[in-house]
């Protein structure tokens, strides 16, 4: 050590310090590397929790979950739009209009046939508070069916989120009207919905927060009537490696940043990307979705984007007597 | 004290040996056989709406709306249709497979029939299987040439041409394969765009249209054969000039 200047034995007491300051230090390129690791911070309620589930890359138990995604949505429920267009470049956009398009909600009063009376569908839209899909849903069957009739129930577990979708609705012509109506219920025990009831059930970017997918998956095929279509549109798995290295760059990398920046919450949208990452294949979820008793069509998916996000669709069959 | 250990520890084995070797019964078979039937090409769900979308063509053409008045007809919603998202493409391809292993079924060959003689019978059995949708055929063909739809129209039209070919009783091996049903092709797409266009009674323009072409493709056999004849004689009489003359080949 004498035979170094003071000058180089501060500089490698400060690089000392440096390295022990490393938990707090998080410059943009490391943070995959952050995002990679196990979050140690895994709060344990009780020594011997009966179930757990994640949450981003957290082992949570089950119970608490559901108030952890309540408190991620109620934090980024005002700058919602902001943000999904920052992070994704605007095409979440994109991928929405063209969800409701291939749906095709809305039955055209005069060209189908006069023995079934023009009633619309009833479309229940799931974890949608912002009110996204339904607003779109509403459009498209008016505009493009001149279908008036046909009403979509958003239902969503955070009382933020549908204050939101409520105020965004009073710049619509649906705020007054009853063909949009706003529920807050929990996809898992949609009480206050009748079996057999619903034509289409749509939830889009909100299955992969659910706690409990199968069940929530299979509430779905309970509401749904017999022919009833549940669709999904939710983030996926990229299928080309190129362009998936890109793309989790940018998700681990960027997104945490910006909700940070644009915001003030990165937190949330850590978890946000967490929850993507965890989130079933393709593959998967067709699996799921047909293990609740639906039929898809064809391979059961769509991918958009390269697999970024994927749409999935499944048809209630019915029973012949 | 060994041999007993050795013995049990053998008769797994063996029972794994003979396991695999007892004949299986799966449901698939990995081979082709023309006793057993074909299972359908279409899960029961989609053939019951499309089947039932189908008998609304004639009224409705080939549109979403035959398919969402198929999809009611078969106890369905009009949400159903979200079964099918290549929308009334996927109508007209469930049209153009079921007529095409319908022709099995259709024709019956008398004894003594040249193969061309059949592929004509069957071609025309094929075009008048449209005889029903035919004032709606031109919105199918539209549909079948959006660049999306194209290689599969294509595929079609060559397991149509292919389905011709076999069952006329065709057991060529060589380049006249591919000759065969690409030319079948073309004469069989040409046919049925001018079915469209056809006011006579019972098809018979079209009829004399299909074998005018079938003429010509013969004649057109004819020709290329011949000129193959007359290479070859001419490369043999060619050879043999150079021969006579002292060239060693």
């Amino acid at each position: 050590m004498s035979t170094f200047s003071p000058a180089v034995r501060r500089q490698l007491l400060q690089g000392a310090r440096l390295a022990a300051r490393q938990g707090p230090y998080r410059c943009f390129s490391s943070s995959v590397r952050h995002a990679e690791q196990p979050a140690t911070k895994a709060p344990q309620p009780e020594d011997n929790p009966p179930r757990t589930t994640h949450f981003g890359f957290e082992t949570v138990s089950e119970s608490l979950k559901e108030s952890r995604v309540g408190a991620v949505f109620s934090s980024v429920a005002s700058s919602y739009d902001t943000m999904n267009d920052l992070m994704s470049l605007g095409i979440h956009r994109l991928w929405k209009d063209h969800f409701v398009r291939s749906l095709n909600p809305g039955t055209n009063p005069l060209t189908s046939s006069t023995s079934a009376p023009a009633q619309g569908w009833n479309i229940l839209d799931i974890a949608g508070g912002t009110g996204d899909i339904a607003f779109r849903m509403l459009d498209h069957a008016s505009n493009i069916h001149n279908d008036y009739m046909t009403r979509v129930t958003v239902a969503d577990i955070n009382s933020d989120m549908l204050a939101e979708g409520r105020k965004r609705s009073l710049g619509t012509s649906y705020a007054k009207g009853d063909r949009l109506k706003f529920v807050e219920a929990n996809a898992e025990k949609l009480d206050m919905i009748p079996s057999n009831s619903v034509d289409l059930y749509t939830v889009a970017f909100g299955i992969r927060n659910f706690t409990n997918k199968d069940t929530a998956l299979r509430e779905a095929f309970r509401v749904l009537k017999p022919g009833g279509v549940f669709a999904c549109l939710e983030f996926s798995k990229v299928n080309n490696g190129l362009f998936n290295e890109v793309y989790k760059r940018w998700s681990f990398g960027a997104i945490p940043l910006i909700g940070q920046l644009v915001a003030g919450d990165r937190a949330s949208y850590q978890y946000l990307v967490e929850s993507i990452e965890k989130f079933p294949s393709q593959e998967e979820f067709r699996d799921m979705i047909k293990d609740a008793g639906f039929v898809v069509p064809g391979k059961g998916w769509e991918d958009l984007t390269g697999g970024i996000a994927a749409i999935h669709k499944g048809v209630k069959p019915v029973e012949r007597a | 004290m060994a041999s007993p250990a050795r013995l049990t520890r053998a008769t797994p084995a063996r029972h794994l040996l003979r396991s695999t070797f007892r004949p299986q019964t799966p449901k698939t078979r990995p081979y082709h056989s023309y006793e057993t039937p074909q299972p359908s090409p279409y899960p029961p769900t989609e053939s019951a709406i499309l089947s039932s979308a189908l008998s609304h063509v004639p009224n409705h053409g080939f549109t979403t709306e035959s398919l969402r008045l198929g999809a009611r007809d078969a106890g369905y919603l009009d949400a159903s249709t979200n079964l099918f998202p290549r929308g009334a493409f996927d109508l007209v391809q469930y049209h153009l497979v079921t007529r095409r292993l319908a022709l099995k079924d259709a024709v019956q060959f008398p004894e003594k029939l040249g193969v061309g003689a059949k592929v004509r019978c069957l071609a025309l059995e094929r075009l008048r299987a449209n005889r029903e949708v035919i004032h709606r055929w031109q919105e199918a063909l539209a549909l079948m040439a959006q660049p999306t739809y194209i290689p599969a129209s294509i595929a079609e039209l060559a397991r149509l041409a292919d389905e011709i070919w076999f069952l006329a009783g065709d057991t060529s091996v060589d380049t006249s394969w591919y000759t065969k049903r690409a030319s079948l092709s073309a004469v069989y797409s040409a046919a049925e765009v001018f079915m469209t266009q056809d006011q006579s009674s019972d098809f018979k323009d079209t009829e004399r249209f299909l074998d005018s072409r079938l003429e010509d493709l013969k004649a057109v056999g004819t020709a290329v054969g011949s000129v193959g004849e007359w290479v070859e004689f001419t490369g043999h009489s060619f050879v043999n000039l150079a021969r006579s003359k002292g060239v060693r080949i």
